[in-house]
């Protein structure tokens, strides 16, 4: 008896609980609904129709299907996309991490510093990617410019095939670097200080350190930065859309720009939710595969 | 960070809804108030946008119940918005209309016709050009009013012509071998690797439809008919474009003209290629941004003489309009001889309207430019730009195919198959 009084009102109060808590969770759940599931449910109906906007959608089954596997130009844009991933995740991971550690300190002024470098991400990607577009501008653009001080004549960065996909890159790990750094800064601040000095009384070099300790406990920062940035990267679009529009030629024509080039400038919706549902599930098989991998191998607390 | 890209750019989507279903909605407001009507008119230029001031003035004056808003929106979202607003209902009451569109707005039956009310205003569409005439023409209907005529001409930097020691011909004549004055003129203008004579890119409207049309080939036989780019007269053209940067290296190649990062434009504007054909116009944009004097030339004859590309734009009037006689008044205004000349003698256009471009003329005369032959090439032969349904989806296709022609990689005729290929699909 004395026992379940308790008890009863732990489980009112926890049906209360829940009901606040949805009602809290209520507007964000109708964003959820109305602006992610529902335009998701309409992209997956929208792929078996054939729908140029102005004409009647017609059903067409798995007709935009079957175009998608002999159309070349969405294997190419798969294949630019993957280029893009593998240059921007290594590129953001490593460089963020690095700029943790730069910041990992308590310097006067550090923490201006911290904020300085996550400016980049608060800005609007088609302003960063216009004033991007001047300073990698062959003729006037800053960045030629300063080459020029050395005798460099410095190339056209986005109108040539090779150096586009790089430049537009650089850009995206620019971006997101300094943002990306929070959460490994957040990462290190959660390891003992003790291990430091435990792992220097037994001789560790600061390297060794990093990686015997540092890096094996950083790991499920490591895997969340991972995950977003494989994502991010897969859905990367502004910046490409300012700076190259998807030239030169194909060349920096990535897999969301195909999708804006077939739905806003050619008016096939239809086929642009088909070639969305494919980058969906991309995304998603990279994404589960990258939790299982972590999954085996990720300690979450220094004691385990 | 994928969730803050992804809600962002979300946004930006959601923003472009609201801000179509607001825009849409608008002309409805106004329009409630007392007989009196406002018409929302859409535009791309904002050069033009000045001009068009003048020209509404005047059509209030002449109508006190009606005034018109204009709407400028830049080139991409132009047709982003205008289609998308099209196919909900409510769109502009009238709007510009290019050719490349046409055809698929045209069979859509989004776009009033006009033939009525052009013949109640007393216009007669013969007229005007009868390229844009016949570029607006959908089964047997008219469902553009012409408006202006976009010719192709040769502009060239005097500077570099004078430097050059070069007098410009009476007429340029180019061939497929290489022979005639045009060549002879591009290479005496090149110098080096940082001046070139021409600029040879892919540009359809001002590079290579004129290079095909002037050798006696044809991008398709017929309005809404078949492309034959791979026929032996097309291709021959197409190989010039190409051995204008390759073989007799007077031009700059694919890798710095190519659209969209290219900077062909830009080239001429910045005084690293002499001679450039352009729309007439591209004139009161390129003026500013030049530190030296243009010329106008007509461009070069080729084997079967000179024949250009003409890119007529036309008013066009949405069907669903729901002032459709305020609307039509507007339209026949705009085709009159009143409108197309306060247009023309400012500058901006060549009217459509027949022999109403002397005041153009003179407005060039007065900047220093003397704009003769585009006159002269409009009266002359003249080709339209291809006219084929479900070509909004076909063009950025076959634009991007004959990049290829511009790097040297890919033969020509496997380009002009290609070519064919994307323009024949069903």
């Amino acid at each position: 008896m004395l026992r379940r009084a308790p008890r009863r009102t732990h489980r009112i109060g926890r049906g209360r609980q829940t009901a606040v808590a949805y009602a809290l969770l209520a507007p964000s759940l109708v964003g959820v609904l109305g602006f992610l599931l529902a335009p998701v449910a309409i992209v997956l109906v929208l792929s078996l129709f054939d729908w140029k906007l102005l004409s009647t959608p017609e059903f067409v089954g798995l007709a935009n299907y079957q175009k998608l596997f002999t159309d070349s130009d969405v294997w190419h844009s798969l294949l630019v996309t993957v280029y893009y991933v593998v240059i921007c995740v290594p590129g953001t991971t490593i460089l963020s991490l690095l700029l943790a550690l730069l910041v990992d300190r308590k310097l006067r002024g550090m923490k201006y510093f911290r904020a300085l470098l996550v400016i980049p991400w608060m800005a609007t990607p088609v302003a960063l990617g216009l004033v991007w577009s001047w300073i990698f501008d062959p003729g006037r653009g800053a960045l030629n410019q300063f080459l020029g001080v050395f005798g460099i004549d410095g190339p056209a960065w986005l109108s040539s095939p090779v150096l586009a996909m790089p430049s537009v890159a650089a850009v995206h790990i620019w971006q997101f670097a300094g943002y990306n750094m929070l959460f490994f800064l957040a990462g290190l601040q959660n390891i003992p200080r003790s291990l430091r000095e435990a792992s220097s009384l037994d001789g560790a070099s600061p390297v060794a350190h990093f990686f015997t300790i540092t890096l094996p406990l950083l790991r499920p920062t490591m895997l969340f930065v991972l995950i977003t940035n494989v994502i991010g990267s897969f859905q990367a679009f502004d910046t490409i859309f300012v700076m190259t529009e998807g030239g030169p030629g194909d060349s920096t024509e990535v897999a969301t720009y195909l999708i804006y080039d077939e739905a806003f400038r050619k008016f096939d919706f239809g086929y642009a939710s088909t070639i969305s549902v494919l980058l969906f599930a991309v995304v998603l098989i990279a994404t589960i595969s990258q939790f299982v991998y972590f999954e085996r191998r990720t300690t979450y607390e220094v004691s385990g | 960070m994928s969730r803050s890209v992804s809600r962002r750019t979300f946004l930006i989507g959601a923003g472009s809804v609201l801000a179509l279903a607001g825009c849409g909605s608008s002309d409805d407001k106004a329009s409630s108030g007392g007989g009196k009507v406002e018409l929302v008119y859409r535009l791309w230029d904002e050069q033009q946008e000045v001009g068009y001031k003048a020209v509404f003035a005047e059509f209030t004056k002449q109508n006190p119940d009606i005034t018109v808003r204009m709407e400028v929106l830049p080139w991409d979202q132009y047709w982003t918005k205008l289609t998308t607003e099209l196919a909900s209902g409510k769109a502009p009451d009238v709007f510009w209309l290019t050719v490349d569109y046409f055809p698929d707005f045209a069979s859509k039956g989004v776009l009033a016709p006009l033939d009525d009310l052009i013949s109640k205003a007393g216009l007669k569409l013969d007229s005007y050009h009868p390229n844009v005439v016949q570029s607006y023409k959908f089964e047997d209907k008219q469902l553009g009013m012409p408006k202006d005529m976009g010719i192709v001409g040769l502009l060239y930097n005097k500077d570099l012509v004078t430097k050059a020691g070069v007098t410009m011909p009476a007429e340029l004549t180019w061939a497929p071998d290489g022979s005639g004055s045009f060549l002879e003129v591009a290479r005496k203008l090149t110098v080096g690797s940082k001046q070139w004579g021409f600029c040879s890119w892919n540009h359809s409207q001002t590079q290579w439809l004129n290079w095909i049309a002037s050798n006696g080939g044809h991008a398709m036989d017929k309005p809404y008919g078949a492309f034959d780019f791979a026929s032996q007269k097309s291709v021959e053209a197409l190989q010039f474009a190409r051995d204008l940067v390759f073989k007799w290296k007077v031009s700059p190649d694919g890798t710095r003209t190519n659209p969209p990062t290219g900077q062909a434009t830009e080239m001429f504007y910045r005084g690293e290629v002499a001679m450039f054909p352009a729309n007439n116009a591209l004139l009161p944009f390129a003026l500013p941004e030049v530190k030296f004097p243009i010329g106008v030339a007509a461009m070069p004859a080729g084997p079967a003489g000179r024949t250009v590309v003409i890119n007529g734009l036309s008013e066009a009037m949405f069907a669903k309009t729901k002032h459709p006689d305020e609307a039509g008044k507007l339209v026949a205004f705009l085709g009159s001889e009143k409108a197309q000349r306060l247009m023309g003698d400012a500058g901006y256009i060549i009217p459509a309207l027949n022999n109403a471009g002397a005041g153009y003329k003179a407005f060039w005369k007065q900047k220093g430019i003397d704009v003769q032959p585009f006159l002269d090439s409009a009266a002359g032969s003249t080709v339209n730009l291809p006219i084929a349904e479900g070509w909004t989806a076909k063009s950025p296709e076959i634009n991007k195919t004959v990049n290829d022609l511009y790097l040297d990689k890919v033969g020509v005729p496997d380009i002009a198959t290609a070519m064919d290929k994307i323009g024949n699909d069903k």
